[in-house]
């Protein structure tokens, strides 16, 4: 039978998390709490919720006191709408038992048997930024080397700013795209976009005068 | 010597796809690597965020032509979350099993690639057949060959086919039994062992530190597996363990033990087909009719503003996460934003590093050996 986390030891972590953020980062206005899963096996995953100026010392925190060791994915959206919150970034962090493998040393875990900072945990931090054209968040590049490659994109492709970041540049899109093209930010459309397109006639090749504005 | 750039792709044989490696070399020696991504960047993110849940599944099919299941599962696990949506027990086994067989085809799609690579021109033509029997399997599960549109957010499509189980059973034990060949013809082969010992050291703490995770960090001596770390689908049901290489020096994993771990994954994968097929509720020679309350529960179309999504999944090349916010246009029935975490779009950069000081020549040895796709890295 295959190893596996129990749902206990996964609340267990997750709490144990919840409470650490919140005594060393509660009176700075961090919050962080355990929200479960709404499918599947329903796990627990910890969502932290910071200021852009808070960022880098949670940052930091989380690396050497939680243990979290990768940055799996940084995410820009547009909220060109959005009063006070114009811009989100939201960054997806893992912790998994990986630590002091040694030399020639093949650590094998059985899950049922993870303790306290061993016990693997996903983690969702969210920085709200205000509506403008200037969105900037510190660069984490030099906590995890994931979260390298994972701001270019942002940059590229939501055009957030990573202030402190090295060798910026373009990796999706061409390296002579112009100036200030982020084509995931909200003002540009994509063919058909704003259409109130039919069900089953995306293209609305066969839409009818009567169609219009509906939605199906 | 004087140093020079040399530039390997986008037309490579090196690549595995289309980008490109700026080498710089001294003589023979790599002293610096830069990787250039995005010549097939689609906007698959772009594209998603006006399309409904059920249309985004081919999107995500295409993601990666190897391993089409597998990103649709991932993405699938991200909308249930989204939603809301209950999965019955017997889709949760046909997802699994339907995985586990395009792991088997993804991994020998990557061994008849690799072969090649290192100069084992026979390892295609024995990787491609078998890797047909597995296309097969899923064509029947899907429709085609490749893109198989599969899960459906509270299921899946159809059931299993009758006889499908006795075919699958069949394939895979026969497959068992080729993997000891493939070891015989490649284990004991000077030229296999003399190109892949020794070159592409990675420890399993610098590679998760850079994003790397899967095969590539079980091969450094971890057991860290999405698959019983993140809990999902019925894994903890079925009979398996993950797989894991003992690195073979202190610096780390080498291109051979990649290779040895993924052999061990597909005997793994084996196993995990033949004990879930016994194990599968309502029976493995039993077929229900599209949209039968076994394979398939109905779930909301609509997610509303403010609610997210997020699922983490052991890809056949790592672990990919997909993050869905509802609400935006057309009233949530289409994702505000949908993004996408490919392993191998934080791997390759990785690995261009990792060859700085190795000779120009184990360049193909190192990149092949951690399986880069790169219809998924530039999405």
């Amino acid at each position: 039978m295959g190893t596996t986390i129990t749902i206990e030891q996964n609340a267990e972590a997750a709490k144990a998390v919840v409470d650490n953020i919140a005594a060393r980062f509660g009176d700075a206005g961090v919050t962080a709490e355990a929200i479960a899963h709404k499918a599947g096996k329903k796990f627990e995953y910890v969502r932290i919720t910071c200021s852009p100026e808070q960022w880098r010392a949670v940052a930091k925190h989380m690396k050497k006191e939680i243990g979290v060791n990768n940055c799996a994915m940084v995410t820009g959206t547009h909220y060109p709408s959005g009063g006070d919150r114009g811009w989100e970034v939201a960054y997806h962090l893992h912790r998994w038992p990986i630590r002091n493998v040694g030399a020639h040393k093949m650590i094998v875990h059985k899950g049922e048997d993870l303790k306290g900072d061993d016990i693997p945990m996903e983690f969702e931090v969210f920085i709200n930024l205000p509506e403008g054209n200037t969105p900037s968040v510190p660069s984490i590049q030099d906590i995890w080397e994931g979260a390298d490659w994972n701001e270019k994109e942002t940059w590229d492709l939501v055009g957030i700013d990573f202030e402190g970041h090295i060798n910026m540049h373009r990796v999706l899109n061409p390296h002579d795209s112009p100036v200030g093209f982020h084509p995931l930010q909200r003002q540009h459309k994509i063919r058909y976009h704003d259409f109130n397109e039919m069900y089953d006639d995306p293209q609305g090749f066969g839409r009818k005068p009567v169609d219009e504005g509906r939605v199906k | 010597m004087a140093e020079m750039w040399i530039t390997m792709g986008p037309q490579h044989p090196m690549t595995h796809g289309l980008w490109t490696l700026r080498v710089k070399v001294d003589g023979e020696t790599v002293t610096d690597t830069e990787a250039e991504l995005g010549y097939i960047h689609r906007g698959v993110e772009k594209i998603c965020e006006s399309r409904d849940f059920t249309q985004i599944t081919p999107y995500c099919d295409r993601l990666c032509y190897v391993s089409a299941m597998t990103w649709a599962h991932s993405y699938i696990m991200a909308a249930e979350d989204l939603l809301e949506a209950e999965v019955p027990e017997r889709a949760e086994y046909i997802r699994l099993m339907a995985a586990e067989v395009q792991r088997l085809a993804s991994h020998l799609m990557w061994l008849g690639a690799f072969g090649p690579d290192i100069g084992n021109l026979t390892l295609m033509t024995w990787c491609l057949r078998d890797r047909e029997m597995f296309l097969d399997l899923l064509q029947e599960l899907g429709g085609s060959r490749m893109h198989y549109n599969y899960p459906r957010v509270g299921g899946v499509k159809r059931d299993i086919p009758i006889g499908w189980a006795n075919r699958m059973k069949a394939k895979v034990k026969l497959f068992e039994n080729r993997i000891n060949e493939y070891e015989m013809l490649l284990d004991e082969s000077t030229i296999w062992l003399v190109r892949l010992q020794g070159v592409g050291y990675a420890t399993a703490e610098d590679q998760l530190d850079a994003g790397v995770t899967g095969p590539n960090i079980r091969a450094a001596g971890v057991n860290t597996d999405a698959r019983w770390t993140n809990p999902y689908s019925v894994y903890d049901q079925v009979d398996w363990e993950p797989a894991v290489e003992k690195p073979t020096s202190v610096k780390g994993a080498d291109c051979y033990d990649r290779y040895r771990v993924r052999m061990e994954e597909m005997r793994q994968s084996c196993r995990m087909l033949l004990d879930a097929i016994e194990k599968i509720p309502g029976g493995a020679n039993t077929h229900y009719q599209p949209g039968d309350e076994m394979i398939y529960t109905k779930a909301p179309t609509r997610a509303p503003e403010g609610a997210t999504g997020f699922s983490t999944y052991e890809c056949t090349r790592g672990v990919s996460n997909f993050y869905i916010k509802g609400g935006g246009d057309g009233r949530g029935k289409n994702p505000y934003r949908l993004s996408i975490r490919s392993p191998m779009f934080l791997t390759i950069p990785y690995v261009a590093k990792t060859m700085i000081g190795y000779k120009v020549a184990d360049i193909p040895a190192i990149m092949g050996s951690f399986d880069p796709c790169i219809g998924e890295t530039d999405r």
